[in-house]
């Protein structure tokens, strides 16, 4: 599980014109943004199969959006291509895209009605009135607004705008949806709801999606795949599963989940941190990032022996805080502190302040990446 | 549900080089100011150099003839200084006239401050002619003033008008909504918790005004004078019918040259001259805005 | 926010401030209902015959008919040219936006003597001085500007992201523009067509270099029969160029609320 961060999974995309043929329903090949003192898209390559859910998942400024509007035609790309079922959109202008967009602000038409807003995409394609009537009621009736056609967006809640801007992308039906941070105006409890509600939708139809987001939590639980981002290129593209579990870089093992990380020199298939030889899986050596998930730490107050493979310390609680399903503790173990994680099995576990206790974990859970030079 | 069904009532637009658009969309508004201001203003520039014969007409030849006459004639330096004074009087009496109102606009609030903003912006929308008319109303000879004063015995009319002392009044009441509106700007950034601050420090009110309120106001007056009296520079209409043809400043001069005496290029030259007292004070002003920081 | 107690000598010079400078509209009213043939006040006895010899008095009717029509043409022709300038240069930004807009703009610096002036000598040049198209161009010079300013701010505060929404649901740069854009920026234009109305009605000085005896709008009208006599004739028309004023400037903010709860 040794990667430097720069081998992630782009390997560097000819940049040409050379076609490579696309693998996916969607395929960026080399996709680049240069501003004239930056780089914004970084030679992005990236294959989504028709009917999945993607989501692109990064700090702001990591490119995604940018990306999200190059797929979209609102940002003309300075390198690669976007080829969607073969054929090539890089030149294509957005109003012969046929995509989706459901924008961070929702952007829908204020001086139109919720019907109106929605028949819009419809009438630009010349579609009979009745048609048009259907449609447009069907994708009411899709994200439950009925009652609501003739309101206006300013007399509707955000949730509501919402829906109005799923279903005006919907309606014509794109073939990509693309979402751009459609949650992050809305409320925690709001937010859960339409995540599920966008995933039952997506899934019903069968629409592919391209979702742009700064939180993981949305990543993870809505999407089949996901593409972690960083500085404009891809650091990593896989399941929520595979970034959780096998992170190939420090930035998506930091960005994705809680880690302890500490900087030490692995030794083959230890590290050294400070004073403490911590036990991993993999062979490296040299100056390294290692990193340990909170929750795969099993604290207790007994002193098991270390066995084979298995990483044993003993250490002091310095801090207990109670966050419902969680107990959160701070853990200093010789001069390291870890943050280590127990599920709440019912009340009276918690350990409190200046307990000693011992921390385990198998060696597996010691992800470690070789600093790079 | 795929997307190949709807891809071919997608509309296909005329294709416009961005370019070309920019310039076709431009180009009205270009020619207006082109022919209707850049052609004049650079015509009138040069007429002020271009000889004429006695009889008005122009000869086509390159002339300092009037240039001359504006430097050497004293006539034209009273002029000039008449104008810069008159309009500095004004300045100043528009500024102690309206520092109260925009102070206390600036401190009332609700329905009440709209509705007093209102009274100070809507003057605005009236032709100068319509308020210089009401101030001959009440300043002429048979005027809101005199008859009230003959009334309380006096005798005689007081000269109110057809002289300097009307040009000032009227013109100070006519630039009071450009000051009050420059004033408030300027005290948006003043706090009313600072003058709080330093009233629980114990300054009285006078010094809390005096040493927090005036220092903190200066921007907007330095503004506020400015418009004013540029705005009082070139002026004609309150001059002209407030100075009854008695009193000569450059405007008004400009304006004679140009109608009466038909004498363009002295006109051109007083013009010109309009917008270098324009020039000095917007120097002036550039220079007070940095020594106030 | 707590009301602050203002002081007595604030209120008192404030008040001095106000009524100086609404003295002389306030005068006009009465002096309006005037009985006198000369200009005096208080007027010896109140009539109509003032409003009544507005409607007499052909040439200041056919000044303000004239006016009409000459700030209703500016302001269509301002809002045809200020639209299409101000979407050339907030949304399609070309290089030098900035420098575009501040030269167009500049009439408004310059003093209206100078720009009247300088508009008579070359209009006299190409003999269309004291002509209806001659008074168009100046006027059309000094609102432009107005129009340009309120238009651009007015398109420079819609949000983009509605405009790329339309194209990307499939409606062509024309279509955006015709059905999105336009409706969105309806507030602004009528808040430009208001000021450049206005500012045409009341314009004296260019109108006063631009005149000749067929093409003579309501302020130069009246400035030359202020200057000619001294009766309450112009006090009366005052009070109904106030009215009009004050219709024009409800019926603006009517349409102007209509159009901003339309918006929303």
């Amino acid at each position: 599980m040794i990667h430097h961060a720069s081998t992630a999974t782009n390997i560097a995309a000819p940049l040409g014109n050379e076609a490579k043929p696309g693998h996916g329903f969607l395929s960026l090949q080399g996709l680049s943004k240069r501003y004239s003192e930056f780089v914004a898209v970084d030679a992005v390559d990236l294959d989504v199969n028709q009917g999945e859910f993607v989501s692109l998942l990064g700090p702001s400024g990591c490119g995604k959006t940018t990306t999200l509007r190059m797929i979209a035609g609102l940002v003309q790309a300075s390198g690669g291509r976007i080829v969607v079922a073969g054929r090539d959109l890089t030149a294509i202008p957005p109003f012969r895209r046929d995509m989706g967009l459901v924008f961070q602000s929702y952007a829908l038409f204020p001086h139109m009605s919720v019907a109106g807003n929605i028949a819009f995409g419809l009438e630009m394609r010349g579609l009979s009135r009745s048609e048009i009537s259907n449609r447009v009621t069907e994708a009411i009736a899709l994200v439950r607004l009925e009652g609501r056609e003739n309101r206006r967006p300013s007399e509707l809640s955000g949730g509501q705008q919402q829906r109005v801007a799923l279903a005006r992308a919907l309606v014509i039906r794109p073939s990509i949806l693309l979402l751009d941070e459609p949650l992050s105006n809305l409320d925690a409890k709001l937010r859960d709801e339409m995540r599920t509600e966008i995933r039952d939708i997506q899934r019903r139809l069968g629409t592919t999606a391209i979702f742009v987001t700064h939180d993981q939590d949305e990543a993870l639980t809505m999407s089949d795949r996901v593409v972690v981002m960083n500085h404009g290129r891809i650091e990593q593209t896989g399941t929520p599963e595979d970034l959780y579990e096998r992170p190939r870089t420090p930035f998506v093992a930091s960005f994705v989940g809680r880690t302890n990380r500490f900087s030490g020199t692995a030794l083959g298939r230890s590290v050294k941190l400070g004073d403490t030889l911590v036990h991993s899986a993999t062979e490296a050596n040299g100056p390294a990032d290692v990193m340990i998930r909170p929750h795969r730490i099993t604290i207790s107050t007994g002193s098991a022996a270390a066995s084979g493979g298995q990483n044993t310390l003993s250490g002091i609680v310095r801090r207990m805080t109670y966050a419902g399903n969680l107990l959160q503790y701070d853990v200093l173990a010789g001069d390291l502190t870890f943050q280590v994680e127990e599920a709440t099995l019912g009340s009276g576990r918690a350990l409190a302040p200046g307990t000693t206790v011992t921390l385990s974990w198998s060696a597996q859970d010691t992800l470690v990446f070789e600093a790079k030079p | 549900m795929t997307a190949s069904a709807t891809h071919a009532a997608l509309p296909e637009a005329p294709k416009l080089d961005g370019r070309a658009l920019i310039v076709m969309l431009l180009l009205p508004i270009t020619a207006v100011n082109l022919i209707g201001f850049i052609l004049p203003v650079v015509n009138l520039a040069m007429i002020s150099f271009m000889e004429v014969r006695s009889t008005g007409a122009m000869t086509g030849n390159w002339s300092f003839a009037k240039w001359q006459l504006v430097v050497t004639d004293p006539f034209y330096w009273e002029l000039l200084w008449n104008s810069v004074r008159t309009s500095l009087t004004i300045t100043l009496l528009t500024l102690l006239v309206s520092y109260p109102v925009a102070l206390y606009l600036h401190r009332s609030s609700g329905m009440w401050r709209s509705i007093l903003l209102v009274m100070v912006i809507s003057p605005l929308l009236l032709s100068a002619v319509v308020r210089t008319y009401g101030w001959i109303a009440i300043l002429s000879d048979r005027g809101l003033i005199n008859n009230g004063l003959m009334a309380l015995g006096f005798d005689g009319p007081l000269r109110l008008m057809f002289n300097l002392t009307g040009v000032v009044i009227g013109l100070t009441e006519i630039l009071m909504p450009y000051m009050i509106l420059a004033l408030l700007a300027g005290f948006g950034k003043l706090d009313s918790r600072v003058e709080e601050a330093a009233a629980t420090l114990g300054a009285s009110p006078f010094r809390v005004f005096w040493r927090v309120v005036l220092p903190l106001s200066l921007p907007g007056i330095a503004l506020g004078s400015l418009l004013t009296f540029v705005l009082a520079v070139s002026s004609f209409i309150t001059p002209k019918l407030l100075g009854g043809g008695r009193v000569f400043l450059l405007a008004t001069e400009v304006y004679d040259q140009a109608i009466v005496t038909l004498d363009w290029p002295l006109a051109a030259t007083l013009s010109i001259i309009v917008l270098v007292v324009f020039g000095v004070a917007l120097t002036i002003y550039s220079r007070v805005l940095k020594s106030l920081g | 926010m707590e009301e602050k107690p203002v002081s007595p000598v604030l209120k008192v010079l404030a008040a001095f401030g106000f009524l100086f400078l609404l003295a002389p509209v306030l005068i006009v009213v009465p002096l309006s209902f005037s009985n006198d043939v000369f200009m005096s006040f208080p007027p010896s006895g109140y009539s109509l015959r003032w409003y009544i010899a507005i409607g007499a008095n052909a040439k200041l009717l056919d000044a303000f008919l004239f006016s009409v029509k000459l700030a209703s043409l500016v302001t269509v022709v301002n809002i045809l040219i200020a639209v299409p300038a101000s979407y050339a240069l907030i949304r399609k930004a070309p290089f030098g936006a900035d420098a575009i807009m501040s030269l167009l703009t500049a009439p408004l610096l310059l003093p209206t003597i100078v720009l009247g002036l300088a508009l008579l000598i070359v209009m006299a040049r190409a003999g269309y001085l004291a002509t209806p198209q001659g008074i168009f161009l100046a006027h059309l010079v000094v609102t432009l500007p107005y129009a340009l300013r309120v238009i651009a701010t007015a398109l420079s505060t819609l949000p983009i992201a509605v405009e790329e929404a339309a194209a990307t649901l499939g409606a062509s740069p024309l279509s955006v523009f015709f059905r999105i854009t336009l409706p969105m920026l309806m507030p602004g234009i009528v808040a430009a067509a208001a000021l450049s109305f206005l500012v045409s009605f009341d314009e004296v000085v260019l109108s006063l270099f631009m005149n000749g005896p067929k093409v003579t709008t309501l302020p130069v009208e009246l400035y030359h029969h202020v200057e000619s006599r001294a009766d309450p004739l112009v006090a009366a028309a005052s009070v109904l160029l106030v009215v009009f004023t004050l219709a024009v400037v409800i019926i603006v903010d009517r349409s102007l609320g209509l159009a901003k709860t339309f918006v929303k």
